[in-house]
């Protein structure tokens, strides 16, 4: 290794962190240092301790036992998270913190704005000028004086990654970063990176998405069930190493790719010509009763956006749906009654009522076979939330917890059980497994297969292309509304949909 | 038998108020020896009926994320309806009692259409509601202050007793209930706090979150209707400012009660508690012979007192002003 004296320097150093909160533990004897200038991965299941240690680094909690320390400082009890940001550390979080109707400029020097001397009144050029100039030496294309309402959400995080900058960080933690990004965007993201880094700035990253770590990492460490198992240098990252390391076990074979097969049979489900403005074309598809139907493309692509009007969210210009052989208007009451389940993207925004326990989260689309004369069962309502919790494994198995606390793989579990308890014909899911666990991720692959097995139909909407190619019987692909592709036979390999959505066709290169 | 954790946190959580009611009536015994009286707790007994009536209408909009600002307006001008549709047009009084309710339902049902089709906030829409239904009071009343002499069936339902006790005190007790049974036990009740506790996953689960809400201000007119009916009654009074302020006894009531004006829980029992404190308080103010002008601050400062004491937190740790955040 070629590293200098200065690069080689940690930067945060933690040492036998202990944490519970009145309890188990959740962190024990947690090791853990960041040098100067890396990009450090932090990976683990859900509930392996990752977001707790970032809170203690943060100083939103505190620590029960352990030592830290940052830039050979020790970091007292008494951290806070006022003391870790003036310290330089920054959070980037995946709910983003700008402010809705300002301009980037003014998100960038929010409390911290240049002054005119003497009467104090903000000194606009100024600022836009000192944004500009910060947004340049980065190399960002990004005007200071656009609003932050304007930009994308790739480019609204770097927005926030700037203002990071902007504040002297000297380790930026990003948390699931890409988790709301297209492929293109986080190429974009992972080129910050890469540019923080030289310019000496640590980032501590963290993400689900094994290639990314791979691909950014100098260091990794992996955390399971509260404690440090490993601290992998750059020659020992390998994604099934880690993935191993996570979940204490090698992941099974036939998990990847497998031969696809078209599936004959009833038809469940018969979209032709398609149409909703500028959001989707001419989109016809039939699906087979126990078919898994993949639907990959960019996000914009107008996956999401078929897929709701299907399920009668939002309407439709022209086109024809037929459903169990019958013509079929779609909207959300007829669909639940005929046996379409839905599960959005987004499950904190649109799946879950976080708030409310599982059994209320359960019992609102299963309300037709609960209430009698508008009145509810409530023992009916808890067998079906305890039938629900049994079927896909809810941790905790206790139906009165509110589902905002639990993890987000228990989270989806619930968005998913609602509806299999239900008669039910065709599950549509959007985005299913961003952001859960890989052990939750397995068991709602399996559910899935389960489900088809059973003869229930899926559309599967994704932007996981291992997950895609994995369970799809088949695959279409849309790219700006239309379907581009379809796959039905053979070996589909995750860079076919990748080209198809990004436009590349047969033969193509790279 | 093990004793479900979250169960007793919860039970703990309802007596907690129970408990704070207590303190607030000890703290008045000891100030007032004419507090625990029985004459007195009668008179406190009036304004909690009204409240806790309005209470159980008005519940339903912070349930699902709302808020209805109208509720003292639309009493105040149930009571002048009734007493012209009676003593005017000369209706017997039941069905001009049914009449002037219809009337409330279909102003309920004005506030949450706006709300719901035209996309202006709740807040908005009954505090331009309360503005209105006062100037409609003024118009009908010819701002005059009305005294209600007759018909005798309807003044006894301000002043008759059954079995001992009052009648409003039956019908408070009987809405109650029932909006604790629409609440708890009712696909209604399911579908309010499902649209206030995440109104898009709400809808994408089936439920129709703008009918919800039309219900919901419908429920909330006519209890405030029922209210300004027994208040008319009970004081042979009708007049455009009666009832003034009680939509911040109301909110108060139910917010002290342990509902969360963000929506998606709420508890009609904890409601009834907390209008039993603001009937309490108002009282004891009288009581203790405070200025009126003190009034406002007091009330202001204890009700504040009484949501923190019934977050969980403990006389010294509220002491600690702020130090948890």
């Amino acid at each position: 290794m070629s590293e200098t004296e200065s690069q080689a320097g940690v930067l945060l150093e933690c040492r036998g962190i202990d944490k519970s909160y009145n309890g188990p533990m959740v962190l024990s004897a947690v090791d853990f240092s960041i040098r100067r200038g890396e990009v450090h991965s932090l990976v683990g299941e859900n509930g392996a301790g990752k977001s707790t240690l970032i809170k203690i680094i943060t100083g939103v909690t505190g620590r029960n036992a352990g030592e830290m320390s940052f830039d050979g400082v020790a970091i007292g009890a008494e951290h806070s998270k006022k003391a870790a940001q003036d310290l330089g550390i920054a959070v980037i979080y995946q709910e983003l913190s700008l402010i809705h109707g300002m301009s980037v400029a003014q998100n960038l020097f929010l409390t911290r704005e240049p002054r005119y001397p003497l009467i104090g009144l903000i000194n606009i050029a100024r600022m836009n000028a000192e944004a500009q100039a910060l947004i340049d030496r980065y190399g960002f294309s990004l005007k200071a004086t656009d609003s932050v309402d304007s930009l994308s959400i790739a480019q609204r995080q770097t927005v926030e990654i700037l203002k990071a900058l902007n504040s002297m960080a000297s380790l930026i933690i990003m948390d699931e970063p890409t988790s709301s990004l297209t492929s293109t965007e986080s190429a974009q993201l992972f080129a910050i990176v890469q540019k923080l880094k030289a310019e000496g700035i640590a980032v501590l990253y963290i993400s689900h998405r094994m290639e990314e770590v791979y691909r950014l990492s100098d260091r990794v460490t992996v955390l399971r069930d509260g404690r440090k198992v490993a601290i992998l240098e750059k020659d020992q990252i390998h994604p099934e190493e880690i993935i191993r390391l996570m979940i204490g076990r090698a992941l099974e074979a036939g998990e990847s790719n497998r031969s696809m097969a078209r599936k004959g049979g009833e038809v469940v489900l018969e979209v032709k010509g398609l149409c909703s403005q500028d959001r989707f074309q001419d989109v016809a598809f039939s699906l087979h009763k126990g078919e898994i139907l993949g639907i990959g493309g960019l996000v914009g692509s107008g996956r999401t956006e078929l897929v709701r009007a299907i399920y009668g969210i939002d309407p439709f210009d022209s086109g024809q749906v037929s459903f169990l052989g019958r013509d079929w208007k779609p909207g959300v009451s007829a669909s639940i009654e005929g046996g379409i389940g839905f599960v959005p993207e987004e499950r904190r925004l649109q799946g879950i009522m976080g708030g409310i326990s599982i059994t209320g989260n359960v019992g609102i689309p299963n309300l037709d076979s609960t209430g009698t004369l508008g009145f509810v069962s409530d023992r009916r309502e808890l067998e079906l939330a305890r039938k629900a919790i049994g079927l896909l494994n809810i941790r905790p198995a206790e139906p009165s917890v509110p589902v905002g606390n639990l993890s987000g793989g228990n989270q989806q579990k619930v968005v998913v059980g609602k509806w299999l308890i239900r008669d039910l014909k065709l599950l549509i899911v959007d985005e299913p497994t961003v952001g859960i666990d890989i052990g939750a991720k397995e068991e709602m692959y399996q559910t899935f297969a389960r489900l088809a097995a059973a003869g229930v139909s899926i559309i599967l909407v994704s932007s996981d292309l291992p997950e895609l190619t994995r369970l799809s019987d088949r695959i279409i692909v849309l790219r700006k509304g239309r379907i581009i592709r379809e796959f039905a036979e053979g070996v589909v390999t995750e860079e076919d949909v990748l080209r198809a959505s990004s436009g590349i066709l047969e033969g193509g290169g790279r | 038998m093990k004793l479900d954790p979250l169960k007793t946190k919860r039970l703990i959580a309802d007596f907690r108020l129970f408990f704070v009611l207590l303190l607030v009536m000890a703290v008045l015994t000891i100030l007032s020896p004419r507090f625990l009286k029985l004459d007195n707790l009668s008179n406190v007994l009036w304004s909690v009926c009204l409240i806790g009536i309005m209470c159980s209408g008005a519940i339903y909009s912070p349930i699902t994320g709302g808020i209805d600002l109208s509720v003292a307006s639309m009493a105040a001008l149930s009571g002048i309806i009734a007493n012209v549709l009676m003593n005017k047009a000369g209706i017997p009084w039941v069905p001009a009692l049914l009449l002037t309710l219809v009337f409330g339902a279909l102003i309920g049902y004005i506030n949450g259409i706006v709300t719901t089709r035209f996309r202006v906030p709740a807040f908005i829409v009954t505090m331009a509601a309360k503005t209105y239904l006062f100037g409609l009071a003024m118009l009908v009343s010819n701002g005059d202050q009305i005294t209600i002499m007759q018909p005798k069936g309807f003044l006894a339902i301000g002043v008759g007793k059954f079995l001992g006790l009052p009648i409003p005190i039956y019908i408070m007790v009987v809405l109650i209930i029932a909006s604790h049974v629409l609440l708890k036990h009712t696909v209604f009740g399911r579908q309010a706090i499902a649209v206030g506790a995440n109104e898009v996953s709400a809808r994408l689960s089936g439920v129709d979150p703008d009918r919800v809400r039309v219900i919901v201000y419908v429920l909330s007119a006519v209890a405030a209707t029922v209210a300004g009916i027994v208040m008319a009654s009970l004081t042979q009074q009708a007049y455009a400012a009666n009832a003034g302020g009680y939509e911040l006894d109301v909110i108060t009531a139910i917010v002290v009660g342990g509902t969360s004006l963000m929506g998606g829980s709420g508890s009609v029992a904890g409601a009834l508690i907390g209008a039993v404190m603001v009937g309490f308080i108002n009282n004891g103010l009288n009581l203790l012979n405070m200025p009126s002008a003190f009034h406002p601050l007091v009330t202001g400062i204890v009700i504040l007192l009484a949501l923190r004491l019934n977050q969980g937190i403990s006389l010294p740790g509220f002491l600690k002003l702020g130090r948890k955040a």
